[in-house]
C-alpha cells in the first residue's frame, strides 16, 4: 500500500506536477529541486505506513482540486450526514464545505465564539460524524498528525465527532518529532494548544485488547496536499 | 488522610495474591504481551539506546538545578495566565484543590488519569466536600466503580478479567451481560462523553513541564485527557516537582521513548501540549487554569545522593511488568499507591518508614534496571533503601518469622568468618547427609531444612569440594 503512494508521489514528481508550488509562503513558491520533491514523497510514503500501521486511514497524496472531491466522497463512505469544519490554515474549508452542502450533507462551521454560545457550538460539534481540520505538521517516523488549535479550529474537531479527517501540506510532512518541534520553536509551541494525534483514540484497559474510539474519534483519516501550479 | 501501608498488612496481602491462580495467569499474560510489543517497537528503533542515555542525561541535570527550573517554571506559567500553587504536603494540595472547587461551585469534576492525584488522595477528599469525582481514563473508571484503586501505573485494572468487567457494568448500570471490550468500552464512552460535556472542573497530571515556556505535556491513548483539559471552565493540573524539563528541545527524547516502554507504541495517540488557558474565542480549553506543584517527600529524596536518581522517573510502568514479585503479586499487594520496584522506593520516602518494608520486597534480579528507559539503578538504591532501614531509628518491626531468619543470617555471617569452623561444619554435614543421597543428590532433607529439598533436588555437599582455600584473613 504505501509502496504505491511513493510510486505515484515519484510520478507525479517525474511528470513536473507539484514540482512548483503556490502555497503558504513565499518559499514555497520557488522552484523545488527534484532532489527536494523525492525526499518530500519518501517522507510522505513512510508517513502512510506508519499511520496505517497505528489503525489510521491514509487517502492519498491529492491535488487541491482533488482534495474537495475526495471529502465528498468519504463522507458518504461512512455515512456522515452532519460535517464540522473549521477555518482552513492552508486547505479552502469554504470550498469543501460548500461541496458537502451541494452534496446534501449538513454542515456545522467552526468560528470564535462568545461565552453563552460555547455549549451550544460543542453539542453541534459533537453530534457531528466527521469534523475536518488542517494540520500544521505531520511525522513521517511515527504515522503523528500536529494540529495547533485556536479559535478559527478547535480541538473539539479533531476529539468530539466519531471519525476525523485532517489535511497536510506534503512540504509539512517532517522526518521526525525532533523535527517538528524544532520547526514550531518555542513560541510557535507555547502560541496555543497543540495536539500530536497518532491514529484512532484507543485503550488496552481491558484485559491488554486494543479497542479503539475510546473518548476521541474510532477513525482518523489524512490526506497529504501536494500544492500544483495552475 | 493517606493509608500507611503496614508490613504485616503486606506480608498477608501478598500471601493470598501467591496463592491466587486466577491473578497470576492475568499479570503474566498481560506482562508477557506489553514485554512482545515492547521488544518488537525496540528492535526497529536503533536510536533507542541513544535516547535513553539522552532522557538520563538531561532529566539528572534538570534534577541538579531543580530550583532553578522550578522558579522559572512558575513565572512562564505565569506569564502565560495560570494561578501556581507550591504544595509541600498531600494535604496542602488537596486543600488547595477541595477549596478551589468549593469557590467555583463545581458540581461535575472530571479527572484524567493521574497518579500524583492519587497519591494525594484527592478524591476521597472532593467526597468529603460533597463533590462528585469521576474517572475518566477506562481502567481508572473501572476500578473506581469497584471501589478500589489501581493495580499498576499505566494499566490499573490490570487485575480484572473482560468477564469481572462485564459483570461489574450489569451490577451498576443495569445493562445486559457482556464480556466483550468493544461493547463495554463503548458502554463507558457514552456514559462519560456525557459527563464530560457537562463538566465544569477538571483534574490531570502531567508528564512533562517546559519551563522555557511553560508548558505542560500530557500523554495519552483515549482523549480522557484532552477533554478533561479543554472542557470544563476550571482546569487544575498536578504535579511532582520532578516532572520539568528544561527546553523544548529536551522533550523528544522522553517522548521517543516513554510510550515504546510504556505500551509499546511508538507514540501515545495524543500528546497535549497546553500553554495557559483558552484565549479569547477559543472554543475549547479552560477560562482559568491551575497549576499544583507537589513536593510531598521529594525534595527530601534529592538530599540523598542515591536514591535522588529514582527521581528521574517517568512513570512509564515498565519495571513493575518485568518484576519477578510484581509478576506474582500484583499492585494491590503492596498495600501503597506506587507499586513494583520503582515503588517500592518511592512508597518509603513519599509515605515515611511505615513503608520501609517495601525495598526488601525484591530479589535484585535487575530486570528493572535493564528496562528502565531512563536508566535508573532500581536494585542499587532498593539495597541503600534495605541499609538505611536496618541502621535507621525507625527499624522495622518484622514479623516472628522473618526477624528469626535475620538473626539467623546474622549468626551464620559470624560464623562465616571463620574457615576452619566452616569446613569443619562443611565436613560434618557431608558425612550426615551421605545416607539420604543417591546418585549424588539429595531428594530430601530431613529436620528442619526439609523446605531446601521440597521443589528441587539438593547437591549432596562433599568435603573435596570446598574451593581452594585463599589466603585466609583474620577474622572481623
Amino acid at each position: 500500500m504505501a509502496e504505491l503512494h511513493k510510486i505515484i508521489a515519484s510520478v507525479k514528481d517525474a511528470l513536473g506536477v507539484g514540482a512548483r508550488s503556490n502555497s503558504h509562503d513565499a518559499a514555497a513558491s520557488a522552484p523545488v529541486p527534484v532532489a527536494q520533491s523525492a525526499h518530500r514523497a519518501a517522507l510522505a510514503s513512510t508517513f502512510a505506513r506508519e499511520l496505517e500501521a497505528v489503525g489510521g486511514k491514509f487517502l492519498g497524496i491529492l491535488t487541491p482540486d482533488e482534495v474537495t472531491n475526495r471529502i465528498v466522497t468519504l463522507a458518504g463512505e461512512i455515512g456522515a450526514k452532519t460535517v464540522a469544519l473549521g477555518q482552513g490554515a492552508v486547505s479552502d474549508m469554504d470550498a469543501i464545505g460548500e461541496a458537502l452542502e451541494r452534496a446534501d450533507f449538513r454542515i456545522v462551521r467552526t468560528i470564535p465564539v462568545a461565552d453563552t454560545e460555547r455549549a451550544a457550538m460543542r453539542e453541534r460539534v459533537a453530534n457531528a460524524d466527521i469534523g475536518i481540520a488542517d494540520a500544521d505538521f505531520a511525522i513521517a517516523s511515527t504515522g503523528t498528525v500536529a494540529v495547533v488549535s485556536n479559535g478559527d479550529r478547535p480541538s473539539s474537531l479533531t476529539l468530539l465527532p466519531p471519525a476525523s479527517l485532517v489535511i497536510v501540506q506534503i512540504d509539512r510532512v517532517m522526518a521526525n518529532l525532533a523535527a517538528v518541534l524544532a520547526e514550531l520553536g518555542p513560541e510557535g509551541v507555547a502560541a496555543n494548544r497543540l495536539t500530536l494525534i497518532t491514529g484512532p483514540s484507543r485503550t488496552a484497559d481491558i484485559e491488554k485488547r486494543i479497542v479503539l474510539g475510546v473518548h476521541g474519534p474510532k477513525s482518523i483519516h489524512v490526506i497529504v496536499v501536494w500544492p500544483r501550479d495552475d | 488522610m493517606a493509608e500507611i501501608p503496614k508490613a504485616r498488612d503486606f506480608f498477608e496481602s501478598s500471601r493470598a495474591a501467591v496463592s491466587d491462580h486466577e491473578l497470576r495467569r492475568k499479570l503474566e499474560s498481560a506482562s508477557a504481551r506489553h514485554l512482545d510489543h515492547f521488544a518488537e517497537v525496540k528492535a526497529e528503533f536503533p536510536a533507542y539506546d541513544d535516547e535513553r542515555d539522552a532522557a538520563h542525561r538531561i532529566k539528572t541535570g534538570a534534577i541538579a538545578h531543580l530550583d532553578e527550573l522550578l522558579i522559572e517554571l512558575k513565572s512562564k506559567l505565569e506569564a502565560r495566565g495560570c494561578k501556581v500553587f507550591f504544595a509541600e504536603d498531600a494535604a496542602e494540595a488537596r486543600g488547595y484543590i477541595v477549596e478551589l472547587a468549593k469557590g467555583r461551585g463545581a458540581k461535575n469534576v472530571v479527572k484524567g488519569k493521574s497518579m500524583t492525584t492519587e497519591e494525594i488522595e484527592l478524591n476521597g477528599a472532593l467526597e468529603r466536600a460533597g463533590i462528585d469525582a469521576v474517572e475518566t481514563d477506562l481502567g481508572e473508571y473501572i476500578v473506581q466503580l469497584r471501589g478500589e484503586r489501581p493495580s499498576h501505573i499505566i494499566t490499573p485494572a490490570i487485575h480484572l478479567s473482560k468477564e469481572d468487567i462485564g459483570q461489574l457494568f450489569t451490577d451498576k448500570f443495569g445493562i445486559e451481560y457482556t464480556a466483550e471490550p468493544e461493547k463495554l468500552t463503548a458502554e463507558a464512552r457514552s456514559r462519560l462523553r456525557t459527563i464530560f460535556l457537562n463538566a465544569d472542573f477538571g483534574v490531570t497530571g502531567v508528564n512533562f513541564a517546559i519551563a522555557e515556556t511553560g508548558t505542560l505535556v500530557i500523554v495519552e491513548n483515549e482523549g480522557n485527557g484532552r477533554l478533561s483539559s479543554t472542557m470544563p471552565e476550571t482546569f487544575v493540573a498536578v504535579m511532582g516537582i520532578e516532572k520539568v524539563i528544561p527546553r523544548l528541545e529536551d522533550l523528544s527524547h522522553f517522548l521517543e521513548i516513554l510510550a515504546r516502554t510504556a505500551t509499546g507504541q511508538k507514540l501515545t495517540t495524543y500528546t497535549s501540549f497546553i500553554t495557559g488557558p483558552r484565549r479569547e474565542g477559543d472554543l475549547d480549553g479552560p477560562r482559568e487554569m491551575h497549576v499544583v506543584i507537589l513536593d510531598n517527600g521529594r525534595s527530601a529524596m534529592i538530599a540523598d545522593p542515591v536514591i535522588r536518581e529514582a527521581l528521574n522517573c517517568i512513570r512509564c510502568g515498565a519495571c513493575l511488568n518485568v518484576c519477578p514479585i510484581y509478576r506474582r503479586i500484583g499492585g494491590h499487594a503492596y498495600r501503597s499507591v506506587y507499586p513494583g520496584p520503582i515503588g517500592s522506593i518511592i512508597s518509603p520516602n513519599l509515605f515515611g518508614s511505615a513503608a520501609g518494608y517495601l525495598p526488601f520486597a525484591s530479589t535484585l534480579c535487575g530486570a528493572c534496571k535493564d528496562i528502565c528507559p531512563v536508566k535508573i539503578d532500581i536494585p542499587r538504591i532498593l539495597l541503600h533503601l534495605r541499609w538505611k532501614e536496618s541502621a535507621g531509628e525507625h527499624r522495622l518491626k518484622w514479623p516472628r518469622a522473618i526477624e528469626r531468619a535475620r538473626r539467623g543470617a546474622r549468626r551464620f555471617a559470624k560464623m562465616a568468618r571463620h574457615p576452619r569452623t566452616v569446613r569443619a561444619l562443611g565436613k560434618l554435614a557431608a558425612m550426615v547427609l551421605k545416607p539420604f543421597a543417591h546418585n549424588g543428590y539429595l531428594r530430601r532433607i530431613p529436620g528442619p531444612f526439609g523446605n531446601w529439598t521440597k521443589y528441587r533436588d539438593f547437591p549432596r555437599p562433599r568435603p573435596h569440594q570446598r574451593p581452594a582455600p585463599g589466603p585466609e584473613r583474620p577474622p572481623g
